[in-house]
């Protein structure tokens, strides 16, 4: 992975493939620009990062798309459920690794928060994140400087 | 032997165990701890014979975990599952007594070739 000092999205996304393909076993893939990206409630984790570069990424997903992610996470059965915190708890975890990964590549970050998760019912715009794909679903992703 | 498995995601530590059992050793005992101030506790109460401690979490971060038992005199064999793996962490952790590092996300292959010498 490239050496930088400020995370942006090949980075980013470099890692999020990585976390997916050896944590999920799915593959990752950007989404089109020109596709729509559907959204109806779901969650939200935030990773903060400390150092040369200070902000936070986060990363909105589907409650389907959760659920999935965690169950991948956990190799369950697809009529295996989970209580609604340990979804909450494998999003995060999956943001934790996803930002481990983006520590580690960045020259002068010092620290990783702990991830936080929260419920949404907004998708954040296009224009301030960019999407990757969870099987034929959306996962929105967003680098965010602290602002000035 | 007793494992201790030290992180606040229920759900890593629920992974850790799968993937321990997939590295052949799931025959041994183990307890949990939900973060470090509990990894304490419980390697007081429970006298583990190895701890598998996360680096981040709340009320007591791994290396503080692994400081705090070094500083008490207590020597079990420990090593770190964590989402960072920097030179400047393997080297801070090395430095206080910690065995190895294992950066998430790992396989059955890095916990087999970490602990085969000592758990085999």
């Amino acid at each position: 992975m490239t050496i930088s000092s400020a995370p942006d999205q090949a980075l980013v996304l470099a890692a999020i493939e990585q976390v997916w393909g050896s944590m999920l076993f799915a593959s990752a893939e950007a989404w089109p620009a020109e596709r729509a990206a559907d959204f109806g409630s779901g969650v939200q984790a935030h990773i903060e990062l400390r150092g040369d570069w200070n902000g936070r990424l986060v990363l909105t997903c589907d409650s389907d798309v959760a659920t999935q992610i965690a169950g991948a996470m956990l190799g369950l059965g697809p009529d295996e459920e989970l209580p609604e915190l340990d979804v909450h708890d494998a999003v995060g975890e999956v943001l934790n690794v996803v930002g481990g990964s983006v520590k580690g590549a960045l020259i002068g970050t010092w620290a990783l928060g702990l991830p936080d998760v929260s419920e949404t019912s907004e998708a954040p715009s296009r224009d301030d994140s960019f999407v990757v794909s969870w099987g034929d679903a959306p996962v929105y992703v967003q680098i965010l400087p602290d602002a000035a | 032997m007793k494992i201790l498995i030290a992180d606040d995601s229920k759900v890593m530590r629920q992974i850790v165990l799968r993937t321990m059992r997939q590295a052949g050793f799931g025959h041994h005992d183990f307890v949990e701890a939900v973060d470090g101030a509990d990894a304490l506790d419980k390697v007081a109460a429970e006298a583990p014979d190895l701890v598998l401690s996360d680096w981040n979490m709340p009320n007591k971060t791994g290396i503080e975990l692994l400081r705090a038992l070094r500083g008490g005199g207590n020597e079990v064999p420990f090593g770190f599952v964590t989402s960072e793996g920097s030179e400047d962490m393997r080297g801070a952790a090395q430095a206080a007594g910690a065995m190895f590092l294992i950066a998430k996300p790992f396989t059955a292959e890095h916990f087999e070739s970490a602990l085969s010498g000592m758990l085999s």
